[in-house]
């Protein structure tokens, strides 16, 4: 089973003496929801390009399936917090940019691509135009394109966090319906405390100055949902609510009240 | 330079819409007896017609400096009828036409690959960028007698001095559009599998398109105004050479008639290209 593992990995960015990262470890498996949360300046970020290979480790290693890695590759599919969809496309086009890069034939991936919107539940939406479609809908694109790629991991770097409430509130359940239709590992960083709880089945907290991990959470609430569990039922639980103050307490702890 | 031409469309966009039409602002009521800058406009060119006939009729000037209006519009009757030195209007306007389009090819060709290299390539950057800073300010009828040197007196020296004039702006914008591109565009490309070459092909060029396009906007207005220095030599057809020939026998009215056209024509090529710009690039803007 494949793993992306990033082993005492850190990141120092030219121009400045202290790293952003130090020595921090992390390993997704395939199955896999791991949140970084943390406050500003943490390095979430950064471990992320990492794991893409958007970004070299100044020290450490990063693989994945055993394999360093050298540079971006679709087996490791990116979102980010702005779309970064091509707006000269129509989001079926979008959707199918990964498989036109590979060469498939523009029958075989207007098919795949309007399998996989409809995934995201925008299927009948593959003709509109980027600028005609609403964050929430611009955001679905965006995972839906990763998913093209057949990757193997996702990494998601903020993905609802230009979204207002109550579309993140819904992107969360497509996050996990999607996470577990399409059988991936899920790496993403989120500023949002219940967001990581409701999604992830392992949460890092991490601190800055330089940033390193300060806690690490294995949570079920995620699984719960994808078992069949109502996310209503889920927020309900008292133990969701006990989740939450430890993740809050860990995240501001050591930082002076 | 794109800068400047990106706020010239917002504001074109604004006025459109009769005022900002943000969704959380209620519409501002109309002032009432609110005079359009169009109808101004209008009234402007109006007064300076009639005061441009006055002065022609009342024969303040003579009209050897200053025919009428109605002088003007007789002439470009029997110009595009009979034609003058050779030529038809049409003739003239086609040959003008032809020079600035393929000059606009001409720096298309180079100048999309030149903007290209000087944004994705610090080397590129490092080479071309001095060049065009050198080129850019020079006035066309500096080195037009260069270009006859070295390319003689045929069409190819008319075309190249057009075209030089058009380079900068072409490379320029595209180099703009091209350093605009933003990173995470790019890098969601890159994780989704691009190679070098798939990266500039589907997402550096589509995104600077915008930019490209407001280049060629701008190239074309240069190159229309270069025109009449390209025509100064051993030209047979062309605006500027008919405006010239015209000049040096005082057919004033035949001057006039042709400035106007270049005029009008400079004006119906922007707005054509602002037409494409709609077309190719409706996501500009947008965004």
């Amino acid at each position: 089973m494949s793993h992306l593992i990033l082993d005492k990995v850190s990141v120092l960015y030219g121009g400045q003496k202290a790293p952003a990262v130090e020595r921090v470890s992390l390993d997704v498996g395939k199955g896999d929801f791991v949140v970084l949360v943390g406050r500003s300046g943490c390095g979430k970020t950064s471990l992320l390009n990492v794991a893409a290979g958007l970004v070299e480790p100044a020290g450490g290693l990063a693989t994945v399936g055993g394999r360093p890695i050298t540079g971006p590759g679709p087996n490791r599919a990116v979102v980010f917090q702005n779309d970064a969809l091509f707006p000269w496309l129509t989001a079926r086009e979008n959707v199918a940019f990964a498989l036109r890069l590979r060469g498939v034939s523009a029958d075989k991936r207007t098919r795949r691509a309007d399998e996989l919107l409809a995934l995201v539940k925008l299927g009948g939406a593959g003709d509109k135009r980027i600028w005609e479609l609403s964050g929430g809908m611009r955001q679905r694109v965006g995972l839906a394109r990763a998913l093209a790629a057949e990757p193997e991991f996702l990494l998601l770097d903020e993905p609802l966090g230009a979204l207002d409430a109550l579309t993140r509130e819904r992107m969360q359940t497509t996050l996990l319906d999607l996470w577990a239709a399409a059988q991936v590992g899920v790496l993403m960083v989120t500023h949002g405390i219940e967001e990581a709880l409701v999604l992830a089945t392992r949460i890092v907290v991490l601190a800055p100055g330089p940033g390193h991990v300060v806690r690490t959470f294995e949570t079920d609430f995620g699984r719960r949902y994808a078992a069949g569990e109502p996310i209503r039922a889920i927020k309900a639980d008292p133990a969701f609510a006990a989740s939450r103050a430890e993740l809050t307490d860990a995240i501001f702890e050591g930082e002076a009240a | 330079m794109s800068v400047g031409a990106y706020s010239e469309r917002a504001r074109a966009k604004a006025g459109e819409n009769d005022g900002f039409s943000v969704p959380w602002s209620r519409p501002r009521p109309k002032p009432r007896r609110a005079v359009s800058a169009r109808l101004v406009s209008a009234i402007t060119i109006l007064v300076l017609l009639a005061a441009w006939t006055a002065a022609a009729s009342l024969q303040l000037v003579s009209p050897v400096f200053l025919p009428s209006p109605a002088a003007v519009w007789a002439k470009f009757v029997v110009v595009a009828r009979d034609g003058f030195v050779d030529a038809t209007l049409l003739q003239h306007i086609l040959a003008s036409l032809w020079r600035v389009f393929a000059a606009l090819i001409a720096a298309i060709v180079v100048g999309v690959p030149v903007g290209l290299a000087i944004g994705i390539s610090r080397i590129g950057r490092g080479v071309f960028d001095p060049l065009l800073e050198f080129l850019r300010p020079i006035p066309p009828l500096a080195y037009l007698p260069l270009i006859i040197i070295w390319f003689g007196i045929g069409e190819p020296s008319k075309i190249l001095v057009i075209a030089i004039a058009m380079l900068a702006p072409v490379a320029l914008s595209t180099a703009a559009g091209v350093r605009g591109v933003s990173r995470e565009r790019v890098d969601a490309a890159r994780s989704l599998g691009a190679t070098r070459a798939q990266l500039i092909r589907h997402v550096i060029l589509p995104s600077a398109l915008p930019s490209i396009l407001t280049g060629l906007r701008i190239a074309l207005g240069a190159g229309w105004s270069t025109l009449v220095a390209a025509e100064l030599v051993a030209a047979t057809r062309g605006l500027g050479f008919m405006i010239q020939s015209a000049a040096q026998f005082l057919v004033t009215d035949v001057v006039v008639m042709g400035i106007l056209v270049i005029a009008i024509i400079a004006f119906a090529l922007e707005f054509i290209i602002r037409r494409i710009e709609r077309v190719l690039v409706p996501w500009a803007g947008r965004e």
